[in-house]
């Protein structure tokens, strides 16, 4: 097995748990936190596939994948921010209205 | 990848995602420890499934166990701590951890950039707004989960998704061989440079200047949103007593 494939799967290992992080908390600041471990998974990913190809590619994207993770956190928290202003909680289940 | 070693990889996940389950905040006695002994034997089993593909022939492979046991362990300590504050500095540790397995793979200027950008600004920012948003006490919502049950089938259905593509990838018609057969794309011998922060540098400005200009446009596209929705005026569903007009304060109304 090549050295890729052990950080593919780690990188695989941080994304699924990024995501039973935001599947199952409840806290809407730790939903955020979450999708930044996917970030982090993604990024681990997609250099290491830049590497195993020995291309800059894979690097480039990283760097963009950055840019978005911070546009993503500034927008996020900015909303919660909005959300906790108006119900004074941080309970993402206080916002079920339209789950009907 | 044989197909042996798969069904241990997928006992792996199944030890670990168990682990996962026991250690998510709950109502009731907790049972965190069992969940940490699951846990725990389920990442020295991933690391036994590394070391029987023989991924340890590699310069730096020592250092690869410890961050990667690192990251995942911090990042299952970010989703399972009931106080966001401790899970915001959890998070801190899997940046960390994560910066240096992109030292590993020679990604040195996206290691300090992840550094930089992630613990420094991103960090801070979470940070602030846990701050702000602070309730008194441990509120219910941080002390138990909804689904946590179905949260991780779903996370261990994934992870035997990606590492089933990952070790059988389909035939492809281009040259490069499939990532399971450990022959990499070209030479060996002929490793990236070591210090390839000019080459990034070159390619980010010249093959894809199009999209660094874009990137500069969505930055100022999220910070005019992050403005306009922080400076938002709502109705508050809280009944919060109407502070008096300005010009009354002073004449009818006490200053203090």
């Amino acid at each position: 097995m090549p050295e890729a494939m052990g950080y593919v799967i780690v990188g695989a290992v941080l994304f699924a748990l990024g995501l039973i992080g935001f599947l199952s908390r409840r806290n809407l600041i730790v939903i955020f936190l979450s999708t930044e471990i996917m970030f982090q998974g993604i990024v681990l990913n997609s250099v290491a596939f830049g590497r195993y190809h020995h291309q800059l590619e894979g690097q480039a994207f990283a760097l963009f994948l950055i840019v978005i993770a911070a546009i993503e956190a500034g927008l996020a928290l900015g909303l919660v921010m909005l959300l906790f202003r108006r119900k004074d909680t941080l309970d993402a289940d206080a916002w079920s209205l339209m789950r009907g | 990848m044989t197909s042996t070693s798969m069904y241990i990889l997928y006992l792996v996940f199944a030890l670990g995602a168990a682990g996962l389950y026991f250690v998510l905040p709950r109502t009731g006695p907790s049972k965190s420890v069992i969940g940490a002994i699951f846990g725990v034997s389920g990442l020295l089993g991933l690391f036994v499934v590394f070391g029987m593909q023989g991924s340890g022939q590699q310069s730096g492979s020592i250092y690869f166990y410890i961050f990667a046991a690192a990251a995942v362990l911090a990042a299952a300590r970010v989703i399972s701590h009931p106080k966001p504050v401790y899970s915001a500095i959890y998070f801190v540790a899997v940046v960390i951890a994560v910066a240096a397995m992109l030292v590993l793979q020679e990604a040195e200027f996206l290691a300090v950039a992840l550094i930089i950008i992630y613990a420094g600004a991103i960090l801070v920012t979470y940070l602030f707004v846990i701050m702000l948003a602070q309730q008194p006490g441990s509120p219910i919502y941080d002390r138990r989960t909804r689904e946590p049950f179905l949260a991780v089938l779903i996370g261990i259905m994934l992870m035997a998704v990606i590492t089933g593509r990952a070790s059988h990838p389909p035939t492809r018609a281009m040259d490069s061989p499939s990532l399971a057969d450990g022959v990499p794309a070209q030479a060996t011998t002929e490793l990236l440079p070591s210090g390839n922060t000019m080459a990034l540098g070159a390619i980010v400005t010249t093959r894809y200047v199009v999209a660094l200009e874009l990137a500069g446009i969505l930055l100022l596209i999220s910070m005019v949103g992050a403005i306009a929705l922080s400076r938002k005026r709502i109705a508050t569903d809280v009944i919060r007593p109407t502070p008096p007009a300005l010009g009354r304060i002073g004449k009818e109304v006490e200053p203090f």
